[in-house]
């Protein structure tokens, strides 16, 4: 029952952002497990638009679907875009936790379920000719994710318009940083891991 | 009992085994087409090389670098012998019916020097591309001598332009129409009497915005140094009945190496929306040095990179590929020319000498006449013969493709989807959801709004219902606490 109403409240946030956001961050309203929920929602949507959109409008090669695919396009750059924003706002005087930043984030997710599951039902009765409202609500959904995002984030960490905008473009910057860093370590520790494996080698082929 | 009788069908089942027919395992190469997706699908053979003979065995002696191949309309074959200066007539049982190795021009004895072209036209006079000599030669059908054409002369061509003619054709009208090395304008234009009329169907300059920076940022040395942007020649030619003009050009950048050109020189080419005749797709594309024209729109583009041919119907979709560079029998060393008659189909290879002859396999005649009967608008009579290429490949796309349009003409929209769907035609499936669609509604409308208008209502009911009782509520809790 309280997983119900918490569940209900994160549809208050997508219908009435100021409210929302401001008694997610003040009044503890906010669940760190249901914007994990939501998340965990968003990816199984995905997962199942791409297998079952309408064929006039999926473009898919059905022998290239991998579900795993989702964690890569979805989970990591949520994880990503948490982990870059805290760190950028802990710098630009944010007042928002991590934890916080996750929930926000979370919830700022909701539409896409709200809008994708029902257009991936009507996606299966349209025509090619209608296939531009199926496109014109996936638009839609991005644009009012963007407009929770900001909303959440503006909230969270009690910052002006301008200064929100900065911050989210600059929190997609520092996700590109974070990648580069991330490949760069990859790569090193690969070839560490090489260079110890050539030595072992050479010293069990000589002994 | 029951073992006895088991072992004697196993042993019935192996001997039909080992008794079955001779599989297309056979052929040197491998049959395939590409799925929309771009990949490579196994395919039945479609063509098998079942003959191929050289000079020596005609008794002629060897040919020496043959240019070019004509299958005539009575069935005879020309071969032009560059290297010997002749054109070998061959008939339909690979007899020599004539050689013609000169002709008397105006009383004196000539001969062709290197000619690359040729072409016969219906009433079976020959046209002769005569690259050394710089002419055109026109022969009639006894090959006797009756004009010769030489470059065209016209103020906008400038003096110092040299004219070495490949490819001719003639369309109906009799114009003709000239490929010449080094011209990048198009196609040279000749009327009837040999006059020249203009250049036609010219090859887009390629835009690149890269090269356009380097072009502003170098400076003059460096810019002559650079890749002159010049349309790409033109490298063959061949003409349908109804005088469209197929081009082909050996640029392996080019997304459009195959153009149709109507009388007018604008390319009228059909492309099937995601691949157009491009060849192979792979990183070494494929270069296209020949095509060939038969009935209904079909064309064959015979590749030199890998030594294949691509045959496309109208609407530019792969219907099947053969043939290869090899060494063994079918495959070519330096294929120059193809040809086709009929079910069969003629390569020509330069290095070798040799002529090869294809013929159309079960599959590939299956193919052949489907798509015929399914671009001249017979669907139902199509859809039974894809039903057949079907049973020999379930990968073929356009089988699916066909049965599906059969079937949404004949009213079964919902069969007719899951066709077009295996055929990943969409425009089409998109007709045919619109049919079924309403052909849907039109049964279930009734159904449907029996439930839904209950429904509503009823939800309509209880929420009022309930708004109701917590206004009582309210009303209670204002009443108590005041």
């Amino acid at each position: 029952m309280r997983f119900l109403k918490e569940a209900r409240y994160s549809l208050h946030v997508a219908f009435h952002p100021f409210d929302g956001f401001w008694d997610l961050k003040y009044e503890n309203k906010g669940k760190l497990r249901i914007a994990l929920v939501i998340l965990l929602a968003v990816t199984v949507t995905m997962i199942l638009k791409r297998q079952y959109a309408g064929y006039v409008v999926n473009f898919n090669h059905p022998l290239e679907l991998n579900s795993f695919d989702e964690l890569k396009y979805i989970v990591l750059p949520f994880l990503l875009w948490c982990v870059a924003n805290w760190s950028l706002t802990t710098l630009m005087d944010g007042e928002g936790k991590f934890q916080e930043i996750v929930i926000a984030t979370g919830y700022a997710m909701l539409p896409l379920i709200l809008i994708y599951l029902p257009n991936m039902l009507l996606s299966n009765v349209i025509t090619l000719r209608e296939a531009s409202f199926y496109y014109l609500l996936e638009f839609a959904a991005t644009l009012w994710f963007v407009w929770l995002l900001f909303i959440g984030t503006m909230t969270v960490h009690q910052y002006t318009v301008t200064k929100t905008i900065m911050t989210m473009l600059l929190t997609v910057v520092v996700m590109g940083v974070i990648i580069f860093l991330g490949l760069l370590f990859f790569s090193l520790i690969q070839q560490i891991v090489s260079f110890v494996y050539t030595i072992y080698q050479e010293l069990s082929l000589r002994a | 009992m029951i073992i006895k009788r088991a072992i004697l069908l196993l042993a019935a089942v192996l001997l039909f085994a080992c008794l079955s027919p001779k599989l297309a395992y056979a052929s040197p190469y491998e049959g395939y087409t590409y799925s929309y997706w771009g990949e490579a699908v196994h395919s039945p053979i479609a063509y098998l090389p079942s003959k191929s003979i050289t000079g020596q065995q005609l008794g002629i002696g060897p040919w020496r670098s043959p240019a070019d191949l004509f299958a005539g309309l009575d069935g005879h074959l020309y071969v032009l012998d560059s290297g010997n200066g002749r054109i070998v007539v061959l008939d339909s049982n690979w007899e020599v019916v004539r050689q013609i190795k000169g002709f008397q021009n105006n009383g004196k004895q000539d001969g062709f020097n290197n000619p690359e072209g040729l072409f016969v036209t219906e009433s079976g006079h020959i046209f002769v591309a005569d690259t050394e000599n710089r002419r055109v030669i026109e022969l009639d059908s006894s090959g006797a001598f009756v004009r010769e054409i030489f470059a065209p002369k016209s103020e906008v061509i400038s003096s110092n332009f040299e004219y070495f003619p490949r490819k001719v054709i003639v369309d109906k009208a009799g114009r003709i129409y000239v490929v010449a090395r080094g011209v990048f304008e198009g196609i040279i234009e000749f009327d009837s009497e040999g006059g020249f009329t203009g250049y036609m169907g010219t090859n887009r300059v390629r835009f690149d915005p890269v090269d356009l920076f380097w072009k502003t940022v170098s400076t003059k040395e460096q810019r002559e140094k650079l890749i002159r942007f010049v349309p790409i020649e033109f490298n063959n030619v061949d003409v349908d009945r109804d005088g469209f003009i197929f081009t082909t050009t050996a640029d392996k950048q080019t997304l459009a190496p195959v153009k149709k050109l109507n009388p007018a020189g604008i390319d009228v080419i059909r492309l099937n929306g995601n691949i157009g005749p491009v060849g192979d797709l792979s990183s070494n594309r494929s270069a296209f040095i020949d095509i060939d024209v038969s009935g209904n729109g079909v064309y064959r583009t015979l590749d030199s990179t890998r030594g294949r041919i691509f045959t496309y119907n109208e609407d530019g979709s792969l219907l099947y590929v053969f043939g290869k560079l090899g060494n063994q029998q079918g495959t070519f060393k330096n294929p120059v020319a193809v040809e086709s008659y009929g079910n069969r189909v003629f390569v020509l290879d330069r290095d070798q000498g040799k002529i090869t002859e294809f013929t159309a396999t079960k599959f590939g005649s299956l193919v052949n006449e489907a798509n015929g009967l399914y671009s001249i608008g017979k669907h139902d009579d199509a859809a039974k013969l894809w039903k057949e290429v079907l049973r020999l490949d379930a990968n073929y796309e356009m089988a699916y493709i066909g049965m599906g349009k059969s079937m949404l003409r004949q009213g079964e929209y919902r069969q007719a989807m899951t066709f077009l769907k295996l055929g990943n035609d969409r425009v089409y499936y998109s007709k045919a959801l619109t049919k079924y669609r309403r052909e849907f509604m039109r049964e279930h409308f009734g159904i449907y709004m029996t439930v839904l208008i209950p429904l509503i209502l009823i939800v309509i009911v209880v929420r009022r219902s309930m708004r109701h009782r917590k206004g009582e509520l309210k009303q209670d809790a204002v009443s108590q606490g005041g």
